[in-house]
């Protein structure tokens, strides 16, 4: 299924795309400098019609339009975030990949429950420079409406290509967009994304690639601190997902609690008033806003959070920060928030329980990942036989080769998460969501649906899993994506028949 | 364990006979002066200076910094505690420059994966800082050897009021 094409001359700012533009004098002549040679920017929205989603990814390097922000940003159409890809419960999904980076890569469509193999969200599928690839499923007509994200999954550069520019929201129509006072809130989705400076001298303060990347710049939806409309009487819908490669956002909106009604693309039971929200790489929430205070302006702002001890924190980061402004406009008669959602089932009960311990260390036998990892690296030789410096799962780099764990499709699990590390780790599942059962030994007060789940430094998170309708092979791993380039992810094999 | 350069020779003994009697003060057990030699032996004997060196018990990469030392003529005293920041803070460490282990030596601070190499340059020249850094864990630094890749890194010298300064460059 991955079709080489005819190969493109692959550079930074692609000679195909200046004929591209030259062939556009008007805008030609409209814009600066860097942008004359970057492709023409694509829809900021990809919809399906008619049961059928149609959809296109060109990824590329981009000349980069952040004020300090970096040169050069990887881009979906022309867009970092990329566009939003909009569809429905019961649709078929085509989507081509065309790979016009110097580098391989590929696709995750994180959190949505569709088979790991073939075409559908096979994280083990790469699109070499000049290939494409078409993805092709069908989402369940009972599939979960939500917020999904679709990102690279190229195990050894997902945290270039992410904190590069690449990744977008995906959402899925469904049943929760039918509760009407959900229907009647306006709906803005915020892809919270962080961005290198232009010299990237962060790195060189520490917050290099074993405590993930983090940049200075702060956006929502590629932008920095964007306005956020809300009519007096009115109903915001904030559908947050956290793009960055590393970064945790501790969320919080002046003046205005956050009244959650969805995590990680499912809805939850009854809705929730929050005062802060905590959101890790690869986890989304939805967020209900009343306009119900003075008219006039509130930021929603991120506020100090350690995720690896004393380390890499930078001045900046030790206040709150501003992301956007919600502005009260106009007026409506009063919309009231909704009182009950989608009941959140309780599992099975377990039928065995996994431990999976997490962390750094020398490894110092085997040659677990090496030749991957190696890829595009430029990595020298440790000449211990191992990897030498990684992360870990149970003592084991990644090993694409090797299955780790082992389950029956139609089994439900219990996973404890043990992070035995200085720094915080975001644990993500591919395919089937999960419920937080406890954390550090103390049971969850709501059940909710679950993909990604934050495991702080030294914090044991134990989860639930129901492993439901797809076998195949997939993967587990820290959402923090340098950690996961870093080793930090394991195989899993989801044994049996689909029904 | 390395040579020590001889264009260093003299600061280093100076050094060496300070150290040396920190060492029998602290009664480790070190051979600090081998015999009755000239003093060009006893640099090539080097004596080890004492550095401790404090990380919390479940950090993958400290142990790794402090072979690196041990290899390079240091007597290490691998200390864990419960609450590192409060010793990052009494030895006046920047929050910002952190890294997961911090260590001392001669009145010095040492934050993090800090090259041997840079200590005795240290030692050497004595400048009028706090101490020496290499804030988070860069990849490739002492104790982070990897196959996954090297990342540069700036050793950062502080001073107690807060003052940063580049004190090297890796690589240079």
């Amino acid at each position: 299924m991955t079709t080489p094409m005819r190969r493109r001359q692959v550079l930074g700012l692609g000679f195909a795309a200046l004929g591209t533009a030259m062939a556009a004098p008007a805008l030609w002549r409209r814009l600066p400098r860097f942008d004359a040679l970057a492709e023409p920017t694509g829809a900021a929205t990809l919809a399906s019609h008619g049961g059928v989603a149609d959809l296109e990814l060109v990824a590329q390097s981009s000349a980069g339009t952040l004020p300090g922000g970096p040169r050069e940003v990887l881009t979906y159409n022309g867009r970092s975030p990329g566009p939003l890809l909009e569809v429905k419960a019961g649709d078929e999904v085509r989507l081509r990949l065309r790979n016009r980076l110097d580098q391989p890569t590929n696709l995750h469509f994180h959190g949505l429950h569709i088979p790991p193999t073939g075409t559908g969200d096979n994280v083990f599928l790469t699109v070499p420079p000049g290939g494409t690839t078409d993805y092709a499923f069908r989402l369940a007509k009972d599939h979960p409406a939500g917020l999904f994200y679709v990102h690279p999954h190229q195990h050894g550069l997902s945290a270039d290509q992410v904190f590069g520019g690449l990744g977008g929201a995906l959402v899925v129509r469904g049943d929760l967009d039918r509760i009407p006072e959900v229907a009647a809130a306006r709906e803005s989705v915020l892809v919270l994304k962080d961005y290198a400076s232009t010299s990237g001298e962060e790195a060189a303060m520490g917050v290099g690639r074993m405590l993930g990347r983090e940049g200075p710049l702060l956006t929502v939806n590629g932008t920095i601190n964007p306005e956020l409309p809300v009519a007096s009487g009115g109903l915001l819908r904030l559908r947050l997902l956290n793009a960055s490669n590393a970064r945790i956002y501790r969320l919080a909106l002046e003046g205005h609690p956050l009244v959650l009604i969805a995590t990680d693309g499912r809805a939850i039971g009854t809705p929730e008033p929050l005062e802060e929200l905590l959101l890790a790489p690869g986890e989304r929430a939805d967020v209900l806003v009343q306009g119900n205070q003075s008219p006039g302006t509130y930021r929603l702002l991120t506020l100090p959070y350690r995720r690896s001890g004393h380390m890499g924190i930078a001045d900046a980061d030790q206040v709150p920060q501003t992301l956007a402004t919600l502005r009260y406009a106009g007026t409506v008669a009063p919309l009231p928030l909704p009182t009950t959602l989608i009941p959140v089932p309780v599992l099975p009960e377990p039928e065995r329980t996994r431990r999976f311990v997490l962390g750094h260390a020398m490894e110092m036998g085997g040659m677990g990942g090496m030749k991957y990892a190696m890829g595009g690296m430029g990595g020298g030789g440790t000449g211990m036989g191992g990897m030498g410096m990684g992360f870990q799962i149970n003592g084991q780099a990644f090993e694409p080769d090797r299955i780790d764990t082992r389950v029956r499709l139609g089994s439900t699990e219990d996973w404890l998460l043990v992070n035995d590390d200085v720094m915080d780790h975001p644990f993500h599942l591919h395919v089937n969501p999960f419920q937080v059962i406890s954390r550090a030994g103390r049971p969850e007060s709501q059940r909710r649906w679950k993909d990604t789940v934050l495991v702080r430094a030294g914090e044991e998170v134990r989860i639930r899993v129901a492993f439901r309708d797809f076998p195949g092979r997939t993967v587990y791993h820290c959402h923090n994506l340098d950690h996961e380039d870093l080793g930090l992810m394991g195989v899993l094999q989801i044994d049996g028949q689909a029904s | 364990m390395s040579p020590i350069p001889l264009r260093r020779l003299p600061g280093f003994l100076s050094v060496l006979i300070r150290s040396g009697a920190l060492a029998l003060v602290a009664g480790a057990a070190v051979a600090v002066v081998a015999g009755s030699g000239s003093l060009a032996a006893r640099a090539s004997t080097p004596a080890q200076i004492p550095v401790t060196s404090y990380r919390s018990a479940s950090c993958g990469c400290c142990k790794g910094w402090v072979q690196h030392m041990r290899a390079n003529g240091f007597a290490v005293r691998d200390v864990v505690v419960a609450d590192l920041p409060a010793i990052k803070q009494r030895l006046g460490v920047p929050t910002r420059l952190s890294s997961c282990h911090t260590a001392e030596v001669e009145g010095f601070a040492l934050e993090g994966h800090v090259p041997a190499a840079d200590v005795k340059r240290l030692l050497h020249s004595r400048p009028a800082v706090a101490g020496i850094a290499v804030p988070g864990m860069p990849l490739g630094s002492p104790g982070m050897e990897s196959a996954y890749g090297k990342e540069p890194f700036t050793v950062l010298a502080f001073t107690r009021t807060g003052a940063i300064s580049s004190f090297s460059r890796h690589p240079q």
